[in-house]
């Protein structure tokens, strides 16, 4: 990536920020500024990084360009694991919270991974299948136990639906330092990445070895969406669609996709977070919605370019 | 010593056995062609060699060193592989992807450093596409591509070069540029086995040749004894008369 193109993504970030900082029905009070919309729009760069930072591994390391924690079931993982913890007592600050959603993730996303390789040869479309069908049967699981408590329902709702409230400052604080080491480590093995991004067996013989490699991209992929998830919720379509924009922007390396995705996405969330406060004041949209009205125009476009041969 | 040394190696997917304790061994400046009919196990012959995959039994020395166990990277630095399919859904350029073929060399984390871009340089030139070099992968023709792919090899600088059908899908003028480069690396102490479709094409520029049928039987010796009319006629289950056979 050229200084400029750097510069420019930098750049795009900054007005995000500002963006977000600016846009509500309030005005531009300091004190709304300071103590409400700061917070959140970190909460929006923080998820929004680690969204883009997962499409950019998951996307990668399955040579897959319809991938993105979402539509693996990654995030449906770590969601269902959250909405658990909750209904079972343990909080957002404790760190069995983590470990909980950490563990939904990875095994969501490994059952996908799991459930497409059944085929045999690992296909675009059958993982794209084997995900949605992880990541209905877990929001089913998730819809069925938030009819049963009807109680804490209305909270835990608006968790599912994917939104940026009031993030609690400890865990905003502990979900941004994962996604910083995830990211970090990610970058250090941007060629092995790259690599993989040729196909699991063109991987090998390059010299690195495919189950090891992904297991790796998917462990960190899978921390980073249980970071974003645990202070925004289910939040779609950022993995899928920052890597693409980027890709567009600085070609296909990971030594730039990596964090270029990152800053990227957190860039993306956070105008889809501005947007969401500006479209039917006073009532918000969550980030969530917002970004699955862009986000699933967006996939459609991607299927129909990859059915004519490349994407 | 040989740079490629293969004996006992026995495969089979279930019951029927698909490589039958096959052996052979390459020299450098040995250019060997693998003929068979389709299922015959040319394909997984390869992927046993590189350890992609593992055989039944048998042992598999590269400049001879046994590869049983031996690690992907460890082996990159061996042996280059350049598979029948060479698709990738990213943009990358040419010259990116001819320098992922130093990912072995290089370490993960770190740039590409000066020699990584002079093997770059010299692979690309070597196969005729030092101007392809800033064009994106998925513009070039299906030749063109090919010869990116082998250049990603090349880069490798390994001293026994495999492909998977390296001239299918390819016009008669890239077929002939293909077998002609080929053997040109072989002329410069480079081992090189190539899975091919039409005998027609060993002819000029192979030295040797292993032909696998059904069964697991196989033949291996120099080309001019091994590619004999008889011999493929009976490989492919054509009458000797046929004008397909060369």
């Amino acid at each position: 990536m050229g200084k400029s193109k750097g510069l420019l993504l930098l750049l795009g970030l900054g007005a995000a920020c500002l963006l977000s900082l600016a846009a509500g029905p309030a005005g531009l009070s300091p004190e709304i500024i300071l103590n409400l919309r700061l917070p959140r729009t970190l909460a929006a760069l923080a998820v929004g990084a680690g969204l883009g930072l997962a499409g950019a591994l998951f996307q990668g390391a399955l040579k897959n360009p319809l991938s993105d924690p979402y539509i693996l079931g990654t995030s449906a993982g770590a969601t269902a694991a959250a909405v658990f913890c909750f209904l079972a007592g343990i909080e957002r600050s404790s760190p069995v919270f983590f470990a909980a959603v950490f563990a939904g993730a990875f095994g969501a996303t490994f059952l996908s991974y799991w459930l497409a390789r059944l085929a045999g040869r690992l296909s675009d479309a059958a993982l794209v299948l084997a995900g949605v069908a992880v990541s209905a049967f877990l929001s089913a699981l998730v819809m069925l136990v938030l009819s049963a408590a009807r109680e804490r329902a209305f909270s835990l709702f608006n968790f599912v639906l994917g939104g940026l409230y009031a993030a609690e400052p400890g865990v905003l604080l502990f979900s941004a330092a994962v996604i910083a080491a995830a990211g970090t480590l990610a970058a250090l093995r941007w060629r092995a990445l790259d690599a993989m991004s040729l196909g699991e067996e063109k991987a090998y013989h390059l010299g690195a070895d495919p189950g090891r490699e992904r297991l790796i991209f998917f462990a960190l992929a899978c921390a980073a969406t249980s970071a974003a998830v645990a202070v925004g919720g289910t939040i779609g379509f950022v993995g899928l669609m920052t890597p693409h924009i980027i890709r567009l922007i600085s070609g296909p390396s990971a030594r730039t996709l990596i964090p270029a995705s990152a800053i990227g996405g957190a860039a993306l969330l956070a105008c889809a977070d501005a947007a969401g406060r500006l479209l039917f004041p006073p009532a918000e949209v969550p980030a969530g919605v917002i970004m699955a009205l862009a986000g699933a125009p967006f996939f459609m476009w991607l299927l129909w370019k990859n059915s004519r041969g490349r994407a | 010593m040989p740079s490629l040394k293969v004996t006992g190696l026995t495969f089979s997917y279930g019951a029927q056995p698909l490589l039958r304790e096959v052996a052979f061994e390459l020299r450098p400046g040995d250019f060997m062609c693998v003929l068979g009919p389709n299922g015959s196990g040319k394909s997984t012959l390869l992927k046993l060699l590189t350890g992609f995959m593992k055989p039944a039994a048998g042992q598999v020395l590269l400049g001879g060193a046994d590869t049983a166990g031996m690690d992907a990277r460890r082996l990159a630095g061996l042996a280059a592989y350049v598979p029948s399919e060479t698709t990738t859904p990213y943009d990358f350029s040419v010259r990116e992807l001819v320098l992922l073929g130093r990912t072995a060399r290089a370490g993960f984390w770190r740039g590409y450093s000066r020699q990584d871009e002079e093997a770059a340089d010299r692979a690309l030139a070597e196969t005729g596409i030092a101007a392809l070099a800033g064009r994106a992968v998925n513009s070039l023709s299906t030749g063109e591509r090919q010869l990116a792919f082998i250049a990603q090899a090349l880069a490798q600088e390994a001293k026994v070069l495999l492909l998977d059908e390296p001239t299918s899908h390819l016009d008669l003028k890239y077929k002939a540029s293909v077998m002609a480069l080929l053997a040109g690396l072989a002329a410069r102490r480079l081992a090189v086995a190539a899975v091919l479709h039409e005998p027609a094409l060993a002819r000029p520029g192979c030295n040797k040749a292993l032909l696998l049928g059904h069964g697991g039987e196989f033949s291996f010796g120099p080309a001019a004894q091994t590619l004999t009319r008889e011999s493929l006629a009976r490989l492919y289950g054509l009458p000797p008369s046929s004008p397909l056979l060369p």
